[in-house]
C-alpha cells in the first residue's frame, strides 16, 4: 500500500475522532428548568428580570454578583456571579449564561450580554465577563 | 414633501459614491479586459492588456479617492454622514481618527481594496507574462470588494452598504423633518474606547494586507493551472506566499497583543472566533508554502500544494464571511453585526470556491503528480506530513468555531463548548507537539534521499541537548504538572535546539537555509512562550482578606479574584504590598494609581512601582477598564479596575462648574455659629482654627468702599490635620445702610466661613463655619494577574517574521536568477 494512502486513513481516523469530541464538548441551550434536571453546564439565553434588584456590593465582596434573570420560557431564576459586575450589565437587553444550578439559584461561571446601543438601534455592542475560578 | 436641509456638506459625500461606482466599474472592466487578453491568442490580446491597464489604474485612483472623501468627511466632523457620526467624535483625539476609519465595516472593506489595489500595482510592473492572467483573478476580487460598498438597490435588494450614506436616510428619527436638523446634533456617537488604543491604529491595516495578500498566491495558483502552465507558477508564488504568511502574523500578533495590553479578558489568546477566523487561513498557507518546497525539490505532492495555496484564499474570504455576516452572533465579543450582505458574503465564498473547484476538476487528469512512493528518509515526505497536521488542526479549527453556521445550515442548536480555551487547547496542544518534533527533525532530511546513519548521527546530539534543556526548563518554569506540557516544552525545545545547528551551519556559509532555521526557532519560542505564560498565570489578587457574608448566599466557595480597596489603605497581596493612593482624570479618562511595594525579609523596601490601570466613564458605554502592565523581562504583572465609584461629572458630560458668589450651601452640613475674639481656636472635623485679627481695611473685589461704608475682614488661619495651613478671610461690609457678608471657602478642606455680625456691646464677633459631609471614602475593586515567561511569545513573534525575511530575500532572488 502506498504511504500516502495509510496517511489518508490515519487523517480520517483522526477526523472522525475529532468530530465525536467536538460533539461531546459542545454544549446545548437550555431553560432553568432544564437545567435543573442535569448537574452538568449549559447555557442559558434569557433577558434580565429589570423589575428586581441586582445585587453588587464591592465594599462588602467585590466577587458577588447576583440578579434575576427570565428564561425564553418566562421562568424566573436568581443568578450568581462569583466576579465583578460586568459594566454596564443594566442596558443588557440579552444575556447569555454559562454555568449549573446550585439548590435554587444559578451559579453563572460566564456571562456574555447584548446592550443596544443608545444611540442606534441598528447596531448591537457584545461584551462578555468570565467569572472567577 | 422635499426639505431643503440647511448647513449639510453634500460635496464630499457625493464624491466619494461617484468613486465608488467608478471603482466597481473599473475593477470589472480590467478583470474582463485581463480575461480577454489572457484568452485571446490573436493580435487582440496586446490591445486588451491596454484597456485592462488603464482601466486598473483609474481604479487605483478612484479606491484613493473614496479614501481622502471619508478622510475629508470623518476629519471635519460631518456628522450628516452616518459614517462619521457612528465612529466619531469631536472629543476624539487625532490620533484616533484614523482608527474611526476602520472601525465600520465599509472602511474596513475598503482598507482592504487600498492594499489589494496597491498589490495590482506591483504586480503589474512585475509579473511579466502572468500579468493578465493573474489579474484577472485579482481584479474579479476588488470588483466583489467594490460591490461591497455600492449601497445601491438592484431588484429590490440592496447590494453594498455605502459609507457615504447621510444620517436622514440610515435612520429614522423626527429631528430629520426640521430643515436646520443638524443643528441638533451636537456630536458623535465616537470611537469605542476600546479601540482607542496605539495598536489599533497599527493593527487593522497590517491585518488587512495580510488578508489582500494572499489573493496572489491564489492567482497564481488559478492562473497556472488555467492556464496550463503547471509548474511555472510556484517560483514566483512562493515569495508572495512567504509575504503574506509574513505579514498576516504580524498582523494576527499585533492583534494578540493588543488584546494584551488594552482589553480586559486578561489574555493574548482566547480562541475567540475572530481569532480562529484569521489564524486558519494563516496555518494552512503556512503548510502551503512547506508543501510548494516539496514540490519544487523534488516533483512530489503537487496537488496538495496546489489546493492549499487556493484553499487559504477562501478561508480569508470565509473568515470575512463569519465575522461581517452577523452569523456569529452571541458566540464571539467582537464580531461585526449584519449589516444586510449576508447572501453577498455568501457569493463571495461561492464565486472563489466554485472558481477553484472548477480549475481543480477540469485540469485534473493533466496535473503533474507523481505515482511514485515517497521515500520515508526524505524531506519531502515529512514536510507533507507536517503539512497534513497543520491542515487537521486547521480542520478543527474550522468544525468547531462554525458551529453557528451548522446550527443555520441545519436548523440545530448546538451550543458552543463551555470552555473554549480548554477545548482548543486539548486539540491544539498534541499538533503543536507534531509540528514542533517535525521541524526539529525534518531540518536535518534530504530531499529524495537521506543518508540514515547520518541523519541519526546529527539528531542525536540535538536530542540529548534538547532532553536536558527540557529538564531545566520545566523545573524553573513550574510546567511539570501537566504531562502535555512537558511533552511540549521537550518539543518546542528541540525544534530551537537543532534548528539552531542549522543556523550555525548556515553562517558557516550555507546561509540559504538561515531564513526557515531563524522562523522555526522563533515559532518555538512562541510556543514555549505561550504554553508558560497561559498554564502558569495566576490570578494574584485573591480575595482572602476574610470574605464577608452577604445575605442569601452563605459562602464563597473560591476566593474571589477580584480585590476591594480602599484609598490609601495598605493591602498584602502575595508579595506586594498594594495601596490604592487616588486617582487623575484626563478628559474622560480615569486614572487609577496603585502603589506596588515589595519588602525583603528584613522589611527594607526592594522594589516599588506605581500602576495606572485605566478607566474610561463613558457616558455612552459606561466604565470600561483598560490594564496597566508592568513588565519584566520574566513575568509580566497585569492590573486592572474591574469596579469603580461613578465619577458624575464624567458622565454627566459638561463638568458643573461653581460660580463665585452662587449661594450653594447646600452641599454644606448645618453650619455652626460662633461668638469670637482674636486669638480664640476653633475646632473642626480635621482639624483647627484660629482667628488671628481684624482687618479694618479690608477691600472686596468690584466693589469700592466709599466713605462712610464699613468693610472688616476677618483673618482667619485654618490648621489641617495634615500639617498643611491655609488662610480666609470673610469681610463683614456695611454700605449705605444695607449689611452685607462675604464669604470664603477653603475648597480642599470643605470649609466655608462667613463673617456675620460684629456686637461692640460685647466686644464678639459672630462667626458661621459651614462644614462638608465627610465625602465618602474613594474604593476601587481591581483584579491583577501574573503571565510568567510572557517574553517568550513576543521574542518568538519577533524571531520568526525575521527568519520568514530572511526567506521572502531568498525566495525572491531565485526569480531572478
Amino acid at each position: 500500500m502506498k504511504k500516502s494512502s495509510i496517511l489518508g486513513i490515519v487523517v480520517i481516523a483522526i477526523f472522525i475522532a475529532m468530530i465525536i469530541s467536538i460533539y461531546g464538548d459542545s454544549s446545548t441551550y437550555a431553560s432553568f428548568s432544564e437545567a435543573q434536571k442535569t448537574e452538568a453546564e449549559l447555557h442559558v439565553v434569557g433577558q434580565l428580570n429589570k423589575e428586581k434588584e441586582l445585587i453588587y456590593n464591592p465594599t462588602e465582596n467585590a466577587n458577588y454578583f447576583s440578579f434575576y434573570m427570565l428564561d425564553e420560557k418566562g421562568k424566573e431564576c436568581k443568578v450568581v456571579f462569583n466576579g465583578s459586575k460586568p459594566q454596564d450589565f443594566e442596558r443588557s437587553e440579552q444575556i447569555v449564561l454559562t454555568g449549573k444550578m446550585v439548590g435554587q439559584e444559578f451559579h453563572a461561571s460566564k456571562i456574555l450580554m447584548k446592550c443596544p446601543s443608545k444611540y442606534n438601534e441598528q447596531e448591537v455592542e457584545v461584551s462578555e465577563s468570565i467569572a472567577s475560578s | 414633501m422635499d426639505i431643503n436641509y440647511q448647513g449639510e456638506s453634500l460635496l464630499p459625500g457625493q464624491l466619494g459614491q461617484f468613486f465608488i461606482v467608478l471603482t466597481f466599474g473599473t475593477a470589472l472592466l480590467a478583470c474582463i479586459s485581463y480575461f480577454f487578453a489572457t484568452q485571446s491568442k490573436d493580435g487582440s490580446s496586446a490591445s486588451w492588456k491596454k484597456i485592462a491597464r488603464l482601466a486598473f489604474w483609474i481604479n487605483l485612483i478612484s479606491v484613493v479617492g473614496i479614501g481622502s472623501s471619508l478622510y475629508y468627511i470623518i476629519y471635519n466632523h460631518l456628522f450628516e454622514y452616518h459614517y462619521a457620526w457612528s465612529h466619531s467624535s469631536t472629543t476624539l483625539p487625532m490620533k484616533y481618527i484614523i482608527s474611526s476609519f476602520w472601525e465600520g465595516q465599509e472602511g474596513s472593506f475598503w482598507l482592504w481594496m487600498f492594499w489589494q489595489a496597491l498589490l495590482g500595482a506591483v504586480l503589474v510592473f512585475r509579473a511579466k507574462t502572468w500579468e493578465s492572467p493573474v489579474m484577472t483573478t485579482v481584479m474579479l476580487c476588488q470588483a466583489l470588494l467594490a460591490s461591497m460598498l455600492l449601497g445601491v438597490e438592484v431588484l429590490g435588494e440592496r447590494v453594498g452598504s455605502s459609507p457615504f450614506i447621510l444620517l436622514r436616510n440610515a435612520m429614522d428619527l423626527p429631528i430629520f423633518s426640521r430643515p436646520d436638523y443638524l443643528k441638533m446634533i451636537v456630536d458623535g456617537n465616537g470611537l469605542n474606547p476600546l479601540l482607542q488604543n496605539y495598536w489599533m491604529t497599527i493593527h487593522p491595516p497590517t491585518l488587512f494586507l495580510g488578508f489582500a495578500s494572499m489573493v496572489v498566491p491564489f492567482a497564481y495558483a488559478f492562473a497556472g493551472l488555467w492556464q496550463r502552465r503547471y509548474t511555472e507558477w510556484i517560483k514566483p508564488a512562493m515569495p508572495w506566499s512567504l509575504f503574506a504568511v509574513m505579514i498576516l502574523g504580524v498582523g494576527i500578533i499585533m492583534g494578540s497583543f493588543w488584546a494584551y495590553e488594552a482589553l480586559n479578558f486578561g489574555g493574548f489568546w482566547a480562541w475567540d472566533p475572530v481569532e480562529n477566523a484569521s489564524v486558519i487561513p494563516w496555518f494552512t498557507l503556512i503548510a502551503a508554502v512547506h508543501v510548494l518546497l516539496a514540490y519544487k525539490n523534488s516533483g512530489h505532492s503537487y496537488f496538495t500544494a496546489a489546493f492549499l495555496v487556493m484553499i487559504s484564499f477562501i478561508l480569508v474570504v470565509y473568515a470575512s464571511f463569519l465575522t461581517r455576516s452577523g452569523i456569529l452572533g452571541e458566540t464571539s465579543v467582537h464580531s461585526f453585526t449584519d449589516l444586510g450582505m449576508f447572501w453577498q458574503l455568501v457569493l463571495f465564498n461561492a464565486i472563489f470556491l466554485g472558481l477553484m473547484v472548477w480549475v481543480l476538476i477540469s485540469r485534473w487528469k493533466e496535473l503533474p503528480i507523481t505515482k511514485k512512493d515517497e521515500e520515508t528518509y526524505s524531506r519531502e515526505f515529512w514536510l507533507f506530513i507536517g503539512s497534513m497536521v497543520l491542515l487537521v488542526a486547521c480542520i478543527q479549527i474550522i468544525a468547531s468555531t462554525s458551529i453557528p453556521v451548522f446550527n443555520a445550515v441545519f436548523g440545530t442548536k448546538v451550543a458552543p463548548p463551555i470552555d473554549p480555551i480548554a477545548h482548543y487547547n486539548k486539540w491544539q496542544v498534541p499538533f503543536a507537539v507534531v509540528i514542533a518534533i517535525l521541524s526539529a527533525t525534518a531540518q536535518f532530511m534530504k530531499y529524495r534521499r537521506t543518508d540514515v546513519k547520518k541523519f541519526y548521527r546529527s539528531i542525536i546530539s540535538s536530542l540529548i541537548v534538547a532532553i536536558v534543556l527540557t529538564a531545566v526548563t520545566v523545573y524553573f518554569t513550574q510546567v511539570y504538572t501537566n504531562f502535555m506540557y512537558i511533552l511540549l516544552t521537550f518539543a518546542a525545545i528541540f525544534s530551537i535546539v537543532s534548528n539552531s545547528k542549522v543556523l550555525g551551519d548556515a553562517l558557516k556559509g550555507k546561509w540559504r537555509l538561515a531564513g526557515s532555521a531563524v522562523a522555526h526557532i522563533g515559532f518555538a519560542l512562541l510556543l514555549i512562550g505561550a504554553l508558560v505564560a497561559a498554564a502558569t498565570e495566576k490570578v494574584i489578587s485573591n480575595n482572602s482578606t476574610g470574605v464577608i457574608a452577604v445575605e442569601g448566599f452563605d459562602a464563597v466557595e473560591t476566593p474571589g479574584d477580584n480585590l476591594f480597596m480602599y484609598m490609601n489603605e495598605p493591602i498584602q497581596m502575595g508579595e506586594y504590598t498594594i495601596t490604592y493612593v487616588g486617582d487623575s482624570i484626563d478628559g474622560v479618562d480615569v486614572y487609577y494609581r496603585v502603589n506596588y511595594v515589595r519588602k525583603g525579609k528584613d522589611g527594607k523596601v526592594k522594589e516599588s512601582f506605581q500602576l495606572t490601570p485605566r478607566a474610561q466613564q463613558n457616558p455612552k458605554m459606561g466604565l470600561v477598564g483598560t490594564p496597566s502592565t508592568r513588565h519584566y523581562l520574566k513575568r509580566d504583572i497585569y492590573t486592572i479596575v474591574t469596579a469603580a465609584p461613578k465619577i458624575e461629572t464624567l458622565l454627566n458630560g459638561n463638568e458643573h462648574d461653581d460660580h463665585e458668589g452662587h449661594s450653594s450651601y447646600e452641599d454644606y452640613e448645618e453650619p455652626m455659629t460662633y461668638e469670637v475674639n482674636v486669638g480664640d481656636t476653633l475646632r473642626y472635623r480635621s482639624g483647627f482654627i484660629i482667628v488671628k485679627e481684624v482687618n479694618r481695611n479690608a477691600t472686596i473685589q468690584n466693589i469700592p468702599v466709599a466713605k462712610g461704608d464699613i468693610a472688616v475682614g476677618l483673618m482667619l488661619e485654618i490648621h489641617a490635620s495634615n500639617n498643611k495651613t491655609y488662610t480666609a478671610e470673610p469681610i463683614y461690609l456695611i454700605k449705605e445702610g444695607m449689611v452685607y457678608d462675604f464669604a470664603k471657602d477653603i475648597e480642599e478642606q470643605g470649609l466655608k466661613f462667613r463673617f456675620t455680625k460684629i456686637k461692640p456691646d460685647v466686644n464678639k464677633l459672630e462667626v458661621m463655619v459651614y462644614q462638608k459631609p465627610p465625602a465618602e471614602k474613594k474604593w476601587i475593586v481591581m483584579k491583577a494577574i501574573e503571565f510568567p515567561y510572557i517574553n517568550f511569545f513576543w521574542a518568538g513573534t519577533i524571531i520568526m517574521t525575521i527568519g520568514f525575511v530572511l526567506s521572502i530575500f531568498r525566495r525572491n532572488k531565485e526569480i531572478k536568477d
